[in-house]
């Protein structure tokens, strides 16, 4: 029996494991950042680790707070700008990127601008940064869905998965042919997309979990693998890379503010 | 040659009073990192108003100039949340208080408005996926020319475009400049020179003021030459609490409790009140924090040295004369020279 783990563990897990050797990748802040130093470390020894402000190949000393973060520009191999990162995207080099999710319908299409009316939102979102241009053109892209909600129709479509379904994305010319989200990945299960619909179906499930619970949050009516395959249990070693990595979001947001709040306190006193 | 080398060193102060004029159109030169604070809170001071705020991706910067009531119209792609779902700041309260007009572009795509601009193009074509988008579909205030869409020549391919952006003025904090206005900087490039260069005045913050010498032996760093800069500021902890490469590190606690004021109107502004209104420069924004902190709270911050390599710069010779004062492709000192020249009958009277 290995060793217990968090629900954040599984998740980073579960997205390191979509990283291959020698892919370039590019990685956005918090859980894509440990799960690209978890990959380079365990099983992805020669994957060029890259950041949409230009710093490409660099090595993850510490979990980053941002794209810019200045603790991974001690050591890299290549410094371009912006332009040069998205560009280099579109001309087919990177291989895999991974995105937040804000509302995702069937289809993989995403929503990272707002909620509700774009002019005057009940929530307004980070918007789409680099989002729209990196499912556009990278490989493969893998989302990631934690607070965010499932629905019929975006409240304002930033990011372009399969479109309509079938092969309208193909069919589009606007994208690379065979591009688009892998996978979603959400706090209770794997998602993939069916390779002739394009619809997305639950692939795996996380432990603990029941479809119905799955079910519960998606308003239509969602296809399951059959047979349904429970997410595969992280190693020991990829746990204890994780917790040593980034013990505070091996905890989870939560926890972790609450520790480091007390031991902020607790210095002053 | 003669070069004009204009002294341009000025405080925060002069430089915002003397180059940000109430409705111009403002950008932020840096991304998401080591940006340029200490201008951002001289505009406030200064109650600048209307402003057509340019902003790659905006951090703890934009929502202040936003909560000062700086900005009336914001071109970007990226706004911070700071409040989880319970409030998202200033954007997002300006938003539904509809004093404030929003353009949403890619990453790419706003980047490429810079680009088109610092290089003198009209526009520029980019990415396409971005036509099956709600980015190009919802057009803010500026209407049909966010996108407009072309054939390209070669091709037929239907390409979408963007407008060249040349802002009036930009603020860019960098690590180091010399009086005369080179700039530089280095890590994260993010689109930091595009965003200088495309502009017509260029405010440059920086943690310290360098020789020439030192500008002239690291040319590769120089992101903005002298000619372009309008004024130079000298502003140790410039960028706080964002970080800056090679100087100091991000202050995760101080901007998490930004984060926190900023979720709501009233939180914003006793923030505001207390570190940009309350404070009439840096220097007191700096010591109000060692009040507040500690003195030993910004020390904590500081960068451990991790230096470049020096790259060798150097050449077979400097001068085309030898140590004997012989040209070292004749083989003839400048008097042997001259006499040829007058034996040639090369030599007008």
């Amino acid at each position: 029996m290995s060793k217990r783990f968090t629900l954040n563990e599984l998740l980073i897990i579960t997205c390191a494991r979509e990283i291959q050797d020698h892919q370039n990748v590019i990685l956005g802040v918090g859980l894509p950042t440990t799960a690209g130093a978890l990959a380079k470390a365990l099983y992805a020894p020669h994957a060029t680790l890259m950041m949409e402000s230009g710093i490409i190949d660099f090595e993850p000393l510490v979990p980053l707070h941002h794209i810019a973060d200045a603790h991974c520009c001690r050591g890299f191999s290549y410094a371009t700008d912006l332009f040069s990162a998205f560009t280099m995207t579109y001309r087919g080099f990177v291989d895999i990127c991974f995105l937040g999710v804000g509302q995702v319908d069937r289809f993989g299409n995403v929503n990272t601008t707002c909620i509700g009316d774009y002019e005057n939102p009940s929530l307004r979102l980070p918007g789409s940064g680099g989002a729209a241009d990196f499912i556009s053109y990278a490989k493969k892209t893998v989302l990631t869905l934690r607070g965010g909600q499932f629905v019929e129709k975006l409240d304002y479509f930033t990011s372009p998965g399969y479109l309509d379904g079938g092969d309208s994305r193909d069919a589009s010319g606007l994208f690379p042919p065979g591009s688009g989200p892998g996978m979603l990945l959400t706090t209770k299960g794997v998602f993939r997309f069916d390779p002739e619909t394009r619809e997305m179906y639950l692939a795996q499930i996380h432990p603990g979990v029941s479809v119905a619970d799955v079910k519960k949050d998606v308003p239509w009516d969602l296809k399951v693998a059959d047979p349904l395959t429970e997410t595969e249990r992280p190693t020991d070693d990829e746990i204890d890379f994780v917790r040593r990595f980034a013990p505070s979001e091996a905890l989870g947001r939560e926890a972790a503010a609450e520790l480091a709040i007390a031991h902020a306190a607790g210095k002053d006193r | 040659m003669v070069q004009d080398r204009q002294n341009k060193v000025m405080s925060a102060k002069d430089a915002v009073g003397r180059f940000v004029e109430n409705g111009e159109h403002l950008i932020i030169g840096n991304y998401t990192v080591g940006t340029c604070l200490e201008l951002v809170f001289e505009i406030c001071r200064r109650e600048k108003r209307g402003l057509t705020l340019y902003s790659q991706s905006g951090i703890l910067d934009v929502d202040v100039l936003i909560n000062a009531g700086c900005v009336d119209r914001l071109v970007t792609t990226y706004v911070m949340r700071s409040g989880g779902k319970s409030g998202g700041g200033a954007v997002e309260r300006a938003l539904q208080a509809g004093t404030l007009e929003m353009e949403d572009y890619t990453n790419f795509n706003y980047n490429a408005r810079l680009v088109a601009g610092m290089h003198g193009f009209p526009f520029m074509p980019v990415l396409e996926g971005v036509m099956a988008t709600d980015l190009f579909r919802k057009r803010g205030f500026m209407g049909d020319d966010k996108y407009r869409v072309i054939e390209c020549p070669y091709t037929g391919k239907k390409l979408p475009t963007v407008p060249a952006a040349n802002p009036d003025v930009c603020i860019i904090h960098v690590q180091r400049a010399d009086r005369y206005g080179n700039a530089q900087y280095w890590g994260s490039m993010g689109s930091v020179a595009a965003a200088a260069l495309c502009s017509s005045k260029i405010i440059v913050s920086c943690e310290e003021i360098v020789e020439h010498d030192v500008i002239r032996s690291s040319p590769h760093f120089t992101i903005i030459p002298a000619f372009r800069t309008s004024a130079v500021v000298e502003s140790p902890w410039g960028a706080h609490p964002t970080e800056v490469l090679g100087y100091y590190n991000r202050d995760t606690f101080f901007y998490a409790m930004f984060a926190r004021a900023n979720a709501t109107a009233d939180g914003a502004a006793a923030w505001m009140d207390e570190w940009v209104y309350g404070c009439g420069d840096r220097k007191s924004y700096l010591d109000h924090y060692c009040e507040v902190f500690g003195a030993g709270g910004l020390e904590r911050l500081r960068a451990k040295s991790f230096y470049s390599a020096p790259a060798n710069y150097g050449t077979a010779y400097t001068s085309l004369w030898d140590e004997n004062g012989r040209n070292r492709v004749l083989g003839l000192t400048l008097e042997e020279v001259e006499r040829e020249m007058a034996e040639r009958g090369l030599l007008y009277e």
